[in-house]
């Protein structure tokens, strides 16, 4: 091989590596390795003058491999790698050495942290010796989408991509569309009609001729990778089932929640007591028209119990975000159909943070309800009333503010039960390959700077299956993943990054070690040939095969043995 | 080469006989290499002289074939004579390939070998208690025995090889396929293993495989393994994936599992480590402690995956000599 000709740069970073590494040391030091033609430190490598330091000294002195010592590749890596390629080289001809999060914010004392500095500094220098150029791949995009879950999440998604003209699938279970805001009456804080909300979706999606609905229907299985997904969908009809198959780009997960199970809280009688009822049970009653007990009297007493499963160390430690509102758009609902009811509020705090949600609850506390706040983990305690009482059932309260236990009278409770992930949520995950919190809902990419994008190229989850939010937020995220579909879908192709793992097909035993391994399921086997293959498009090169492969036939792409090797062997220079 | 016979040495360093006994299993051919070549080494079968070899011109032999490893003085002295009297230097089988067997003594010390084989050893007599020293005071004459090294080394540790033919021992069909084409001169670049395949074991090993993902380990007597499929996946520790394919599949196909004779397959630095990584890889389990229990099953593993390489190994103990 030629003789390599290596430039070394080491930030300063302001003083944030400079104040502990004596980054001059680590430039001399380097400057008297073989292969290195310039070294030199300066304040911020990443600056613009930084990268043009870079490029004008590629030019000038023909460097053919580069190092920079600075923060974490996590942080500069694309910056240098688009640097070096302006300059003429591969993007690949760039090693970092994290100086900064692995020195000097570690470490206290400047000696070690400068000893440090350089012997990783050298590990890159090593190691980019044996770097080789790569190449990026670009795949075909096609642009069909599969929307899984036809609630509100679901139908605006694909409204959004089907009129940025994209085909959409829209897979929902039920027989019909609309989710959980189809079992509601009015919804909060503006009190329009839930129903008119759905049905205006419902009807433009259902005459879209870019989307085709699916309902009654599951997806079965879902293979390939971003751009190139083939899906499988299962429709049972009333005597029958049909299997239908079809190419996505994309995929939007849209699967909702379902209501927390009452009879879990044994102490609120629900199932037992039959005025006690859940939200969605009331909200029927509202959509019927006619509030009333199980016996058919109009109730005098009404009272409203929040957080039933949520923000409890028993059950879900999560707020669910909308039952707040909800309860208040119940006070209100009462007060309006049955002017002269008493109604009381029981709740913890009230979580009242969206817009218009204050104002909200500041009519409603105008409305004559009675609040009465209990302590987190406290739970009021419901009983029958004796006969001597003019109502059906009597709640016990701590009640907070004042201290004091009181008790109040209801002919009807209304549970506020919180958002739950469905059952089949663990299935849902594995068949897109995403995963799930502690709680069951979907984990998104980036908690804040990625939401609605997954670790799984071409997967997105939006609305409630990531977790509670109320329909503002929903339609938000529903637009948000497909207008990143729109934005990745309007190139026609994408680009794959370099880095990945394969396989040496004349190494590969077919031994099939390598086979369940992989976490973004990459890996597939060809039973004829009896080889292994890695779908370049879905490994994230995360090395987990390479390591098992006991043949040696798997290789990463910019991670080689030999690579891993020479950066030790600098590392212990 | 036609005018002249070669000459031939065999030699054997910390070695079991075996080897020289896969020489002698090739049955009439090695009379027939005998016929077109002078044997002038052979310890296990002819009579010679280290003295005789000593007096050679340099690269007066044709072909040295070295097996056993390197355990004692005598066994470096006679590889660096070897090497510089002959013109290509074989390391036959896995002691000289990788260390062997016999390399799994660098797991422990050179003192506790000596305390093991002279005075803890139940079949020694009182009285015969004795450490051998490598020199000894006899009746006013000084005596001289090997000394006895710290550690194992493979052949390569110690002289410049040219091949490498694996094996414990090497299969004599390999052999024979090796020695003749040695014989025609027709040689790989040197470095080469010879005598085996550069793919792993389980691509000729006719049984079945599947997703591997196991959740308990046997050892091949806890379990009546079905004979069609993968022993591996049954749980029981089947060095194939991770082992170079060329001893005819001799182990799978006989019901038992491979124990790695043939060395790591090409590419692959550290044969030990790769079956660790690869048996950790099909654990079928994410709890902790299941894994612990799984694993638990394995009875001193680096002993089992470094059954012929420790001396080869990546990780190397720093001895203080
Ligand atoms: C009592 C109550 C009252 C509420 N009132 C309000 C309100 O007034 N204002 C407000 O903003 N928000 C309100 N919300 C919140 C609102 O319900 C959610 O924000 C909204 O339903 C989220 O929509 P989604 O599409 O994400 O989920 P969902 O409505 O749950 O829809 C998911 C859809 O996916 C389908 N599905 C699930 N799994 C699969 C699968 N595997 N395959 C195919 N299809 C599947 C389901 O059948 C369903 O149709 C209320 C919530 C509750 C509990
Ligand atoms: S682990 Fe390696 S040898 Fe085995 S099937 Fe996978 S790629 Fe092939
Ligand atoms: S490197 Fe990781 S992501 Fe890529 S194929 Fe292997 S296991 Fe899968
Ligand atoms: S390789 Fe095996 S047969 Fe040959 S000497 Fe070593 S232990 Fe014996
Ligand atoms: S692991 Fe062993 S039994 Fe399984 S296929 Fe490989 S050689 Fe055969
Ligand atoms: S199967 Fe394995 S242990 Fe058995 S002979 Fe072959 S390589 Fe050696």
């Amino acid at each position: 091989m030629e003789e390599q000709r290596i430039g070394v740069y080491v930030c300063q970073c302001g003083t944030n590596i400079a104040k502990v590494v004596n980054c001059e040391e680590v430039v001399r030091a380097l400057s008297e390795q073989p292969g290195v033609v310039v070294a030199k430190t300066y304040k911020y490598m990443c600056s613009n003058p930084g990268q043009e330091m870079i490029i004008a000294d590629i030019q000038e002195h023909g460097l053919d491999r580069i190092v920079v010592a600075a923060c974490s590749p996590r942080m500069h890596e694309p910056t240098f790698r688009k640097a070096i390629q302006t300059a003429g080289l591969n993007p690949y001809f760039v090693e970092m050495a994290n100086i900064r999060e692995q020195c000097s914010w570690v470490h206290d004392d400047p000696q070690v942290a400068t000893d440090k500095a350089r012997a990783l500094t050298f590990g890159a220098l090593h190691r980019v010796a044996k770097h080789e150029p790569l190449e990026r791949m670009s795949v075909e995009m096609c642009p069909d989408v599969l929307v899984i879950g036809g609630g509100v999440c679901g139908m605006t998604a694909a409204l959004e991509l089907a009129d940025g003209g994209n085909h959409v699938y829209l897979v929902e279970r039920e027989g019909t569309l609309g989710g959980n805001v189809a079992r509601v009456d009015l919804t909060a804080p503006y009190l329009d009609s839930a129903r008119d909300l759905i049905t205006a979706l419902v009807t433009r999606v259902e005459e879209h001729k870019r989307i085709d609905v699916l309902v009654h229907s599951q997806v079965s299985s879902l293979e390939g990778f971003v751009g190139n997904f083939t899906a499988t969908v299962e429709t049972i009809w009333g005597d029958g089932a049909s299997v239908s198959q079809f190419r996505v780009g994309n995929v939007v997960v849209a699967t909702g929640y379902k209501e927390f199970d009452a009879s879990r809280v044994v102490h609120y009688g629900y199932g037992k007591l039959p005025n006690v009822i859940t939200s969605f049970e009331f909200e029927k009653m509202l959509r019927a028209g006619r509030i009333q007990t199980k016996e058919g009297k109009i109730p005098q007493y009404v009272a409203i119990i929040h957080c039933v499963g949520s923000r409890s160390k028993e059950f879900h430690t999560y707020c669910s975000r909308v039952c707040c509102m909800t309860a208040l758009k119940y006070a209100h609902e009462v007060k309006s159909a049955i002017p002269n009811c008493y109604v009381s509020d029981v709740y913890i705090d009230m979580h009242a943070f969206g817009k218009g949600h204050e104002d909200f609850y500041k009519r409603g506390s105008e409305a004559k309800t009675l609040f009465l706040m209990y302590a987190k983990n406290d739970h009021p305690v419901i009983r029958k009333a004796g006969p001597g009482d003019d109502c059906e059932m009597l709640i016990e309260v701590n009640e907070k503010l004042s201290g004091e236990q009181i008790e109040i009278p209801a002919d009807l409770v209304i549970l506020m039960v919180g958002m739950e992930a469905r059952e089949d949520s663990d299935a849902v995950a594995r068949l897109v390959n995403i995963s799930r919190d502690k709680d069951g809902w979907f984990i998104e990419s980036h908690p804040k700077l990625d939401p609605v994008a997954t670790t799984t190229d071409g997967i997105y989850i939006a609305g409630v299956c990531a977790a509670p939010k109320d329909i503002p937020d929903t339609v938000a995220q529903a637009r948000a993943a497909a207008g990143r579909i729109l934005a990745k879908t309007i190139r026609g192709s994408i680009e794959i990054d370099a880095v990945f793992a394969e396989i040496d097909e004349d190494k590969c035993s077919g031994c099939r070690v390598c086979n369940a391994l992989c976490p973004y399921s990459a890996i597939t086997y060809d039973a004829s040939k009896k080889k292994s293959t890695v779908i370049s498009a879905v490994c994230k090169a995360c090395g987990a095969c390479v390591a098992a492969c006991p043949s040696g036939a798997i290789k990463a792409r910019h991670f080689t043995d030999s690579q891993i090797f020479a950066q030790i062997e600098g590392v212990l220079t | 080469m036609a005018d002249k016979k070669l000459q031939i040495a065999l030699y054997w360093g910390a070695a079991c006989g075996g080897c020289d006994v896969a020489v002698l299993d090739t049955n009439e051919f090695i009379l027939d290499v005998a016929a077109v070549a002078d044997i002038r080494l052979w310890p296990i079968a002819a009579d010679g002289k280290y003295k005789d070899i000593e007096a050679m011109a340099d690269g007066e032999l044709d072909l040295a074939i070295f097996n056993g490893g390197v355990r004692n003085s005598e066994n470096e002295h006679i590889a660096h004579l070897l090497r510089q009297k002959s013109k290509l230097l074989v390391a036959f089988g896995s002691c000289a390939y990788m260390g062997g067997i016999p390399g799994l003594a660098n797991l422990t010390s050179r003192e506790k070998i000596l305390e093991t084989a002279y005075r803890r050893n139940p079949s020694i007599e009182w009285g015969n208690r004795v450490v051998p020293q490598p020199e000894t005071k006899l009746n006013g004459k000084e005596l001289e025995i090997p000394k006895f090294y710290r550690r194992v080394y493979k052949l390569d540790q110690v002289v410049d090889v040219d091949y490498y033919i694996p094996g414990c021992p090497p299969q004599p069909d390999r052999v024979r396929e090796t020695l003749l084409a040695i014989v025609k001169g027709e040689l790989p670049p040197k470095g080469s293993v010879v005598g085996a395949f550069d793919h792993a074991l389980c691509e000729d090993c006719p049984r079945t495989k599947n997703e591997k993902k196991v959740k308990k380990f046997y050892r091949p007597w806890e379990i009546k393994a079905d004979p069609d499929t993968c022993l591996l996946e049954q749980g029981v520790l089947c060095c194939g994936v991770a082992t170079r394919s060329g001893c005819g599949v001799r182990c799978p196909t006989s019901g038992i599992p491979c124990r790695g004779c043939y060395g790591p397959p090409p590419g692959v630095t550290d044969q030990g480590a790769k079956l660790a990584s690869a048996v950790a890889s099909i654990v079928d389990s994410k709890d902790p402690n299941e894994i612990e229990e799984i694993l638990a099953g394995l009875p001193d593993f680096t002993s089992f995956a470094y059954r012929y390489g420790v001396a080869a190994s990546l990780l190397q103990r720093s001895y203080r000599q």
